[in-house]
């Protein structure tokens, strides 16, 4: 039986202010040609100046991948002439990468999988350029934006194992603030390289690679196309070339672009504009310590917290959301409350005003006050519920106010409060019979029923304990 | 050692992607031709072999790295005015896609 054999190399644009070896501004979406400056451009003369915020970025990733991390940085010049790098070059780190030996566990639905990271370095972008049918237009806005490139082994068996393996490394990029990991925009690009091997065999095919994938899926149609095409090539004894092929979203297939003996020799050596620079032990270990959470810990934390799996991996499905339970629960409300919340009418909310989290209007200290309210009994979830619609509307309201609002003409009195649930409980004679039968339904039918006569009106947290006084009484 | 001459740095160019004129290749040529004999007055002195050969002039290393902070960018005038063709501030060139 066949399998295919995958090693991915993924770029991802890191969101510093600045790029990696000028301080011209990074800013995806500004007007063209506005964020460049001489070095950027390949001015006689110009020098290269290395980005903190970029080199701290890859430490936090590469102790997110278990890399040991090279405490001496050195880059290396790939020299190129083409159009997209004004220098005729690119500065990279292509003998001495910052990180090296990693490694990344994911679940896919044949099991875990542990795939072993061979590099990751440091390089700079190209500037944008727009094909038209008779010209090319060059934006250099985007030339010498901050990247990381991170490179698997050959490890990879399956098109779900791929794409699993590119959505953790979005989620620690994204989860760490390194990058926004957005395909659709850039942010993260993949290249895939793909073999075919008898199940077993130490012997590697053939390699194809398919270059700037833009999104999951188009990696996942690749690789399934290419599986079925190297196989049937196999099959009929037709050769597989080595060679760079490029998918076409048209016709979903790969087309052939430049073999191996077109190959471009980009005459690396080492960058003599840049003397190595010593990473101090501090400098690396502070970079690592105060790094963000990974969906990882998060997870086992929520976890560990009483959230159950579902509501777990909701939260960690998105980096904003889950920042803004955390900063929900850091009030000292409870996280399955919280988790209910948020999940519930906080994402309704944001469906229905089709709106991003980080757009939501109300704060999680507001979410948490209601909560908080809610925990000590000073009003109910129907409650909770009305005052979020009214503060949506109008957030200038006070949420205390609103509550003390629904607290006028609440049943204060304990005495008041008993000769209620007695009488609940004289028309209910069946529904003790039930509790004490051991049928915990009973006591919410009970409970609902003194609401009723209340209209409401009642602590609930009280109402229950007194039911519950009265219910051993008889 | 490898002898640069005309056709060996026609090759090179064209692996990089660019041409010269005539003039420009036989000026290089020249200029090889100095650097390599500069180098066989290196190689002829005893034990060079054994010294592995450095980047930089002293083996040195700095902590230096750059705030990231913007700073010096250029208007979008200035950085077009050297361009030939512009449209919509963008860089026009011949299309360079097959």
């Amino acid at each position: 039986m066949l399998e295919p054999v995958i090693g991915l190399e993924i770029h991802i644009e890191m969101k510093t202010k600045s790029k990696m070896f000028s301080s011209a501004p990074v800013n995806y979406g500004d007007e063209t040609n506005t964020n460049v400056t001489v070095y950027d451009l390949g001015f006689p003369g110009v020098l290269p100046t290395v980005n903190k915020g970029a080199v701290i970025n890859a430490i936090r990733v590469c102790h997110a991948l278990h890399m040991e991390i090279d405490p001496v940085l050195r880059f290396d010049r790939k020299n190129y002439f083409y159009s997209d790098l004004p220098k005729g070059y690119q500065i990279t780190q292509y003998y001495k990468p910052i990180g090296r030996n990693g490694y990344l566990t994911f679940n896919t639905s044949t099991g875990e999988h542990k795939i072993e990271i061979e590099r990751l370095h440091i390089e700079e972008d190209t500037a944008k350029q727009l094909h038209s049918y008779d010209c090319t237009l060059i934006d250099y806005n985007r030339c010498g934006t901050p990247l990381i490139e991170i490179v698997s082994k050959p490890q990879i068996h399956s098109s779900e194992e791929a794409m699993k393996y590119i959505d953790e490394i979005r989620s620690i990029v994204s989860f760490l603030d390194v990058s926004d990991g957005k395909m659709e925009e850039g942010s993260l690009r993949c290249d895939v390289n793909i073999s075919i091997h008898e199940v077993g065999s130490e012997k590697l095919g053939t390699k194809v690679e398919i270059k700037n994938l833009n999104s999951i899926m188009n990696v996942q149609k690749v690789l399934d196309y290419e599986f079925e095409r190297q196989s049937k090539c196999l099959e009929t004894g037709e050769p597989i070339i080595q060679e760079t092929r490029r998918f076409d979203e048209t016709s979903r297939t790969t087309q052939a672009m430049r073999n191996k003996t077109d190959a471009v020799d980009y005459k690396y050596y080492p960058e003599a504009n840049i003397i190595p620079i010593s990473l101090d032990q501090a400098f690396i270990d502070d970079a690592i310590k105060t790094s963000n959470e990974l969906a990882s810990s998060k997870l086992k934390r929520y976890l560990q917290c009483g959230l159950s799996e579902y509501d777990a991996n909701i939260l960690i499905s998105d980096k904003d959301l889950s920042n803004y339970f955390d900063n929900i629960v850091k009030n000292g409300v409870s996280y399955k409350l919280s988790a209910n919340w948020l999940i519930g009418d906080v994402s309704a909310a944001l469906n229905k005003f089709d709106i991003p989290i980080s757009q939501f209007p109300l704060t999680p200290a507001q979410i948490a006050e209601i909560i908080s309210l809610i925990e000590k009994g000073e009003i109910n979830n129907k409650q909770g519920r009305e005052i979020f619609a009214k503060i949506l509307e109008n957030n200038t309201l006070s949420i205390s106010e609103l509550a003390s609002e629904f607290n006028k003409g609440m049943i204060s009195s304990s005495d008041d409060l008993l000769k209620i649930i007695e009488e609940v409980l004289d028309e209910n004679e069946q529904s003790i019979i039930d509790y004490k039968a051991g049928r915990d339904k009973a006591l919410g039918y009970l409970m609902g029923q003194v609401m009723k006569k209340t209209g409401g009106k009642v602590n609930p947290k009280d109402t229950n304990s007194l039911l519950l006084e009265e219910l051993k009484r008889r | 050692m490898k002898e640069v001459n005309i056709d060996v740095l026609k090759n090179v160019a064209n692996s990089l992607m660019f041409d010269m004129s005539e003039d420009e290749y036989r000026l290089l040529e020249g200029e090889f031709n100095t650097i390599i004999k500069q180098m066989e007055l290196i190689h002829n002195i005893k034990g060079v072999n054994e010294i592995s050969p450095m980047t930089f002039p002293y083996e040195v290393t700095t902590s230096t790295l750059r705030e990231d902070e913007p700073s010096d960018v250029i208007s979008t005038e200035d950085a077009l005015k050297n361009a030939k063709d512009v449209i919509e501030n963008q860089i026009r060139i011949p299309r360079v896609l097959k």
